[in-house]
């Protein structure tokens, strides 16, 4: 799936921004992020490696998602 | 649909009981391992990074038994873990839902998923102490009474609340009706239990073969009844009562940001986070390289050679002629080469002892602090060119301490492909702790610049031989997911137990593999086969520049690497000569009981390609770096 105007991925997110993950089109990992609440609300961007994971954070839990893996997740940045 | 029916949710199930099984159950690094330890007296790994359990333990327990099953955030079939936990959870009477109090949001959902599934559960709220340090409370009687089931505070790692915990857990229980039922229409005519209602409900395969009713098959091979995939609408309806359940407890308080958080954000970021990688490598080697394996083994070494050597050669001499028909009894017992009582000692006591207890501290350190998962997230770029993501470099930092550990803890990687990939690099190119800690104080002694040569060969070698068997094995490896738990400062007592644990473990190991070695070696050196040996190995030898000598040590290291390291000390190499010898015998093959272990968890044709390689490259390389370096 595209991202549309007001969306992108997540691999494109930079450290301290906060987005709300909008699509996640792998099956497994949508039913991990679902279950840890990562797709309950807004989640804050901590770090991101150059052409590397992006860590992301949400009521204290913190996930590394790999680069290839974030560059599959479509996400709006907070608010829209 | 008729056929799910509830079952063992009622307490007097479980009450007066003999002989039930108890699973213990939570997300990954919530503290179950610990509480595990304190419930049975046991000695589980425990670690702060996820996946620090990869197969079921079991312990008696009250007439029964205990499971400490792996991490999983929910019972499903995403990873080997989660196969394994559900395994575990299915066949269990009663769980120990364990919970970080600090975490109730992430980990309430295996909590609900738990009790929707009928079975009765008991919770204990672990991390107390945290969530106390967080100037935080819950109320745990709403907590108990929103769930409908009983909820114990719990500090694992000091025993708080363990024996209540003990106290409990036969009043475990489920509640008889959650609102996962509206949805067990949806399901076709089978016989399943409720727990097995649930997982069909959630389109998890696996279950199908546990169901096995007529009309339904695993795989979808035909199967002439399909399951509904409610996955997300069930997911999404238990993370909505999830927040319900948050809210009713009434956590009272805001976490402020703590002096781990600030040195989390300098780990997490590549400008600071690699020099501070780097500043910890360098004081790993300066305790390892340095002090242990050159101050501490040399001053063993002489005290050994002065006091031990010549005391047990003249209770040998005493009690065992030299000539006669015992000589060569007095040979295997005390020669030069091999002696069982002289050599073996030395380097067992004086060299590899020391090593391996240092290592296991420094690994224990890594293990316990959370700062794996933090060089997961720094490697992971890197590791993903060989085929693998950053959590493989837990099973390789685990590797330094020793190969046959990290073989099993190769299982936390996704895919078979990978764990295929993280085997062969570990057998060929990750050197164990007794053997590292001698490589490093050779290499000390040399400088620098031969310690940084060393170092880009064998980094050339994983790299090359990764990105091989990446392109050439099948599928593709999977991206990095993984969760960072709070960087904790280790305690002290956990990190001693566990690298004694582990040293008693080398030891069991090690010491009848090294006395069989010496025995065969020193009888082969009596009858004048050893020398035939190293001359047959001559051709070899010569092809890396080195002395016939050298032969002897790759015969050593066809039992263990750290054993043919051990007698490399003793020959009187050129700085040259000495980095082929070790380039040669870090790639050589894996030790005896590292091969076992490759074979029970890949398969013998892998075992046996991964030993005939590592022939390959280990000559092949040292005769490329002999000729680079000018010993041909």
């Amino acid at each position: 799936m595209c991202p549309t105007a007001s969306e992108h991925r997540l691999s494109g997110v930079s450290g301290g921004e906060r987005v709300r993950i909008r699509d996640v089109p792998d099956d497994d990992l949508r039913g991990k992020l679902l279950r840890i609440g990562m797709l309950d609300g807004p989640v804050r961007c901590r770090a991101h490696v150059a052409n590397g994971p992006v860590v992301v954070e949400r009521n204290g839990t913190t996930l590394a998602l790999g680069a290839s893996v974030a560059d599959d997740v479509i996400v709006a940045a907070d608010g829209q | 649909m008729g056929g799910c029916h509830p079952d063992r949710s009622d307490p007097a199930d479980l009450a007066g009981e003999s002989g039930v099984t108890v699973a213990l159950l939570g997300p990954p690094n919530v503290g179950k391992s610990a509480l595990f330890n304190r419930l049975v007296d046991g000695t589980a790994e425990v670690s702060n990074y996820p996946g620090t359990t990869v197969q079921a333990d079991a312990a008696p327990f009250e007439g029964g038994r205990l499971i400490d099953a792996p991490g999983t955030y929910g019972i499903s079939s995403f990873s080997e873990e989660e196969r394994v936990a559900r395994e575990v959870v299915l066949d269990a009477d009663a769980v120990v839902n364990v919970v970080d109090a600090t975490r109730l949001e992430r980990d309430l959902f295996l909590t609900h998923q738990l009790l929707d599934m009928g079975i009765p559960t008991v919770v204990a709220l672990n991390r107390m102490d945290e969530l106390r340090g967080d100037d935080r409370e819950i109320d745990v009687d709403a907590l108990a009474a929103e769930l409908g089931v009983p909820v114990v505070p719990t500090v694992a790692i000091d025993g708080e609340g363990v024996e209540e915990l003990r106290a409990r857990i036969d009043d475990a229980t489920a509640p008889a009706h959650t609102p996962i039922e509206q949805w067990f229409e949806d399901l076709p005519e089978l016989s399943a239990s409720r727990a097995e209602c649930v997982l069909l409900l959630e389109g998890d395969e696996p279950t199908l073969d546990r169901v096995r009713s007529p009309g339904v098959r695993a795989d979808g091979g035909g199967a002439d009844v399909d399951l509904p995939s409610l996955r997300d609408t069930i997911y999404r309806d238990r993370r909505r009562r999830v927040d319900e359940t948050v809210e009713q407890a009434r956590v009272v308080g805001e976490r402020s940001r703590t002096t781990a958080d600030r040195l989390d954000d300098l780990l997490l970021s590549p400008r600071t986070g690699t020099p501070l990688a780097l500043l910890g490598i360098g004081l790993v080697y300066l305790l390892i390289g340095d002090l242990v394996a050159q101050r501490l083994v040399d001053f063993l070494e002489a005290v050994i050679a002065a006091h031990y050597t010549p005391w047990i050669v003249s209770v040998v001499d005493a009690m065992v002629p030299a000539q006669g028909v015992l000589e060569p009894v007095h040979f295997v017992l005390v020669n030069d080469t091999l002696g069982l009582l002289t050599v073996t000692v030395r380097y067992l006591v004086g060299v590899l002892l020391p090593l391996v207890i240092a290592f296991y501290l420094v690994i224990g350190v890594l293990e316990d602090s959370g700062l794996l998962p933090r060089l997961a997230v720094l490697t992971d770029r890197g590791m993903s060119r060989v085929g693998l993501n950053g959590r493989a470099v837990i099973p390789m930092i685990v590797g330094l301490g020793c190969v046959t550990m990290a073989v099993i803890s190769t299982r936390i990687a996704g895919s078979k492909r990978e764990r295929l990939i993280a085997t062969a690099l570990l057998g060929l190119a990750v050197p164990c702790s007794a053997q590292l800690g001698i490589i490093l104080g050779l290499l000390a002694a040399l400088g620098p610049v031969w310690w940084l040569a060393y170092l880009s060969v064998i980094l050339l070698v994983f790299g090359v031989v990764g990105v091989v068997l990446d392109r050439t094995l099948p599928g593709e490896s999977q991206g990095l997911v993984t969760e960072l738990p709070r960087l904790r400062q280790p305690d002290p007592a956990s990190v001693l137990r566990k690298t004694r644990t582990r040293t008693r473990g080398f030891l069991a190991e090690a010491v009848p593999l090294f006395a069989a070695t010496a025995v065969l070696v020193s009888g082969l050196d009596y009858v004048g086969g050893l020398a035939r040996i190293v001359g047959g190995l001559r051709p070899l030898t010569a092809l890396l520049g080195l002395p016939a000598d050298f032969g002897r040590v790759v015969v050593l290291g066809l039992v263990r690497r750290d054993f043919a390291a051990a007698g490399l000390t003793d020959l009187a190499l050129s700085p040259a000569e000495t980095l082929v010898g070790l380039v040669v015998i870090t790639l050589f093959v894996p030790c005896v009981l590292s091969m076992g272990m490759i074979v029970t968890e890949r398969d013998l044709r892998s075992g046996l390609l991964m030993w005939v390689g590592s022939w390959v490259i280990a000559f092949g390389v040292g005769g490329l770096l002999a000729a680079v370096v000018g010993l041909l």
